[in-house]
């Protein structure tokens, strides 16, 4: 027992200074062309894409996967120092947090600016989108009738008492909504929309996306609020069971005849201090590029933001939609004031 | 009179300074200074307060804070209470109580600590979910109305007690095996029942063993987000992150963590109060408890008793991820995972031996010094596990910052040479946060069984010209090993399942196994998690059954 566990402790001593000297031999040798990334995107599909660019540019990629909050953070108290090279998210909102902190940096690509739609990066090109999702309306086959859907407005309406299920308002695509729905119809508007809500929930906010369209299959309630790419996940799970629940709803993309579904997109920037900065933007060049984009629209149900790039076959199915083109730089702007007015409404 | 009273006066401050003089001896300097280094992130973070709190306090005040509050201390209240009862209960049947499997079943018993309390809060919700194992069960039956929801506080207290427990397991446990032979051998001489037994005369012995135990399950529960925030539960801590990133106000989530600190404070300040009301000789009984048979009966019943808090922590969390691996492992399991698992144990391994290794210093230097003044300031090094990690690890950046960044500044001033950071983004400045993170963790076993050591050999030993250390290696490390080792497996368990201090200070190359946890878990790709979870519990299974061998042994 002992000489097997002095083995592997030995072991692992020696793994763990391996990489570290790994890190060392990269520092050393200046000549090795590499790129730091800070990430919140943490999925399998990134990593092969970042093993394509390495094989691509030969130019190493190396990666902190934390919460974009923290990243940023991070970030703002390494300052000049940082080694930081790009930053992604999950949502506009904290990309536009990162540069009016000074984290980030114009840059200049034709091939970034020509290929991402206007509404869909940072006027300043700080920032730039990389995929899309959009916030919609899963509802019970069986019990809701498409007609009886129109706005996110609507979803306040006196007809969805108890009905109604929306996770937390910690949330950041909540927050990024509420934000929206700020800009759109006012502060006040927002609030009374807010504590509707509040008043039409089925049940006290908990769980992630997947569990509201459980909740809805299991008879909680009979509409919810969720990410499209969680459904093209729950259809594609391994579990039966969720498949199941997948299958006994369907979507609907809210404020079809007026300004369009609210959207979010994933995204990156470069960083301020980057000292990697040509291959931060040949990173994000490559993000961006028609090979990576079909990565993520397959792997992970995304909408690419590089339009030559058709959506996974299951996106197709739910058909085209027009989106809310609302600068989403304007969803960092008011994130803060929408936590606040979600505090306000009661909204857990 | 005047007169007099003015030299009483002087005489105070020359008797004060006297004091000091006496007080200022090298054992004083030493705790200081490990109290310093410790608790150094702490200050970091406490010097935020005196910015004030942001403008959105009085917001959370008037909309959130008693929610945050009645959320908290119901927590504090159901959880003592569950892990009360099952962690004393459960460590007074093993080390009392001959019964079938108890060998097994006492390692079994610490398990629960190995899996994150976010990932026992998820797999719990996959068993009572829609399509969950347990709904799978009841259609199989018809019984497909009854759904229980688990996913609100009193889930919560549920989750967080039943993988909590073992610290109060392992601290009392250590206690009965250590010093409760002698005692309880006299008490059944005088004729006194097993009942009695127990409740008067073990229970008050085991009290400062049992409530070090406490303290570190109210710490973690106090400071947990990840199953609170899936719950839909808010508490201080998740308050702490609405504040700092929702609502953008680090000084907001200052105040909220002192507010928590205070209450952990005050926790820990009432059971010193009541300890002292409750004077333990000091017993170094070392012989061990014999251990009752009883009837056929009696011991079966005794193995279902101590099996049912095994099989709600332990097993049904891992039959529900061992489920979700099945499912999942085509996609998710790859090799670099065994590769992932050295590098968890190695890390753990030498975090927890540098955490014990000061904690006994800090309890030892302070003992030393044999000032009231420096052991009262030397519990100040506990406070990190009170703050969430999250908050840890900005504490602990702000100073390690400053010095990295100065370090650049006069390389490249004096010497031009181009360097990067020194201790930040290197396993050093990782080590440190965990050692400050989980120092209570290896501080309160350790002090609970050096409480429990009479005075009066390394005393009599000292008065004989050996020297402090030596009297600690030859007398009263042999005493106090059961302690250390029970840290080590705590602080070591603690180290593999940590989360958010390593995900914002961990090295580019290095990666854990509770990192890669996260990675899925945290975007609603639960089952996938499931795979690195098993690798936690399976690193940590080792050490467990390896330094309980030798606890026993001892």
């Amino acid at each position: 027992m002992k000489k097997t566990l002095i083995g592997l402790l030995a072991l692992s001593l020696v793994f763990s200074c391996k990489n570290a000297e790994e890190k060392d031999k990269n520092t050393e040798e200046e000549k090795t062309q590499e790129v730091n990334v800070y990430t919140h995107r943490h999925y399998e599909s990134d990593q092969e894409l970042f093993k394509q660019f390495e094989e691509e540019s030969g130019i190493t990629v190396n990666v902190i996967n934390a919460n974009a909050d923290e990243l940023i953070q991070k970030m703002s108290m390494e300052g000049e120092q940082s080694p930081a090279d790009v930053l992604i998210t999950v949502d506009a909102g904290r990309l536009e947090r990162a540069k009016s902190g000074g984290l980030l940096q114009a840059v200049s690509s034709k091939t970034l600016e020509e290929t991402i739609p206007s509404h869909l990066k940072d006027a300043d090109n700080h920032w730039f989108g990389l995929t899309k999702r959009a916030r919609v309306i899963a509802y019970a086959k069986d019990r809701v009738d498409e007609s009886e859907l129109s706005t996110y407005e609507d979803l306040a309406s006196e007809k969805w008492k108890n009905k109604l299920l929306i996770r937390s308002s910690g949330n950041i695509y909540n927050q990024s909504l509420m934000a929206s729905i700020m800009v759109h119809n006012g502060e006040e508007e927002a609030k009374k929309w807010a504590e509707a809500i509040v008043e039409n929930m089925a049940r006290a906010p908990k769980g992630n996306d997947r569990d509201q369209v459980k909740a809805v299959v299991a008879g909680e309630g009979d509409l919810a609020v969720v990410n499209t790419y969680y459904i093209g996940k729950l259809l594609n799970s391994e579990d039966p069971e969720e498949v199941k629940a997948g299958e006994s709803i369907k979507l609907f993309f809210p404020n079809q005849d007026g300004r369009g579904t609210h959207i979010n997109v994933s995204g990156a920037g470069v960083a301020k201090y980057a000292p990697n900065k040509e291959n931060a933007i040949k990173f994000i060049e490559f993000l961006i590029s028609e090979k990576a984009q079909k990565v993520f629209a397959h792997s992970n149900y995304e909408y690419p933001i590089n339009e030559a790039v058709a959506p996974a076959a299951l996106l197709q199915e739910w058909g085209e939609f027009k989106e809310d083109t609302l600068n989403l730089s304007k969803l960092g702007e008011n994130n803060k004031k929408a936590v606040m007015l979600f505090d306000e409404a009661g909204w857990k | 009179m005047k007169q007099a009273g003015n030299n009483s006066d002087i005489f105070s401050i020359k008797a004060r300074l006297r004091r000091l003089k006496r007080d200022t001896n090298r054992w004083s300097i030493f705790t200081l200074a490990i109290v310093l280094f410790i608790t150094l992130p702490v200050i970091a973070i406490a010097v935020k307060l005196l910015e004030g709190p942001g403008e959105t306090w009085w917001h959370l005040v008037d909309n959130l804070l008693v929610d945050y509050i009645g959320n908290s201390f119901f927590l504090i209240f159901a959880c003592s209470l569950l892990v009360l009862i099952t962690g004393v209960g459960t460590a007074w049947l093993v080390a009392r109580f001959e019964f079938p499997f108890r060998k097994q079943l006492e390692w079994l018993l610490i398990l629960p600590l190995a899996i994150p309390s976010y990932i026992v809060a998820y797999a719990y919700a996959g068993v009572f979910d829609y399509g969950g194992s347990l709904d799978l069960i009841f259609r199989f039956l018809n019984l497909e109305f009854i759904r229980i929801d688990i996913m609100n506080k009193y889930g919560l207290a549920y989750v967080l007690s039943i993988s909590l427990f073992p610290y109060v397991y392992v601290s009392s446990r250590a206690f009965f095996l250590n010093q409760a032979g002698n005692l309880l051998e006299a008490s059944t001489m005088l004729g006194v029942g097993e009942f009695k037994s127990f409740f008067r005369l073990m229970l008050p012995l085991a009290r400062p063993a049992i409530i070090a135990g406490l303290i570190l399950v109210l710490m973690e529960v106090l400071n947990d987000y990840g199953a609170a925030q899936y719950f839909g539960v808010n508490t201080f801590t998740t308050g702490i992150f609405r504040a700092w990133f929702s609502l953008e106000e680090p000084e907001t989530a200052v105040y909220l963590s002192a507010l928590l600190i205070f209450i952990v404070f005050a926790l820990i300040l009432i059971e010193k109060w009541q300890r002292k009301s409750v004077q333990v000789s000091g017993n170094r009984a070392s012989r061990y408890i014999h251990r009752k048979t009883g009837t056929r009966l009696m011991q079966n019943l005794k193995f279902l008793l101590v099996l049912i808090p095994v099989i709600l922590g332990f097993f049904i969390p891992v039959a529900q991820l061992g489920y979700w691996a099945f499912l999942t492992a085509e996609q998710v399991f790859d090799f670099n995972f065994i590769q992932l698992s050295l590098q968890s144990f190695g890390i753990a391994f030498i975090t927890s031996l540098v955490t014990v290794l000061f904690a006994t210093l800090l309890i030892y230097f302070a003992k030393w010094s044999n000032t009231s003044g420096i052991k009262s300031i030397s519990k100040f090094g506990v406070l990190g596990y009170a703050i969430p990690g999250a908050v840890v690890a900005i504490g602990i950046m702000i100073p390690t910052l400053a010095f990295d960044k100065w370090f650049i500044v006069t390389m490249d001033s004096l010497f031009g040479i181009k360097t990067g950071f020194l201790f930040n983004g290197t396993l050093v400045a990782l080590v440190y946060a965990y050692s400050v993170r989980f120092m209570a963790v290896a501080h309160n076993p350790i002090e609970s069984t050096a409480l429990k050591v009479s005075n009066s050999i390394p005393d009599s030993s000292k008065m004989l010209g050996v020297g402090n250390f030596k009297t600690f290696f030859k007398i009263e490390f042999p005493l106090i090993k059961t302690g250390i080792l029970s840290a080590m497996i705590l602080v070591f368990i603690d180290v593999l399942k940590e989360l958010p201090l390593t995900l914002i200070l961990k090295p580019f190359h290095i990666n854990t196994l509770a990192v890669k946890a996260f990675e899925y878990a945290s975007d609603e790709m639960v089952m996938e998690a499931a795979i690195p979870s098993l690798f936690i519990i399976f690193t940590a299974t080792i050490p467990v059954i390896f330094l309980n061998k030798l606890l026993i042994k001892d």
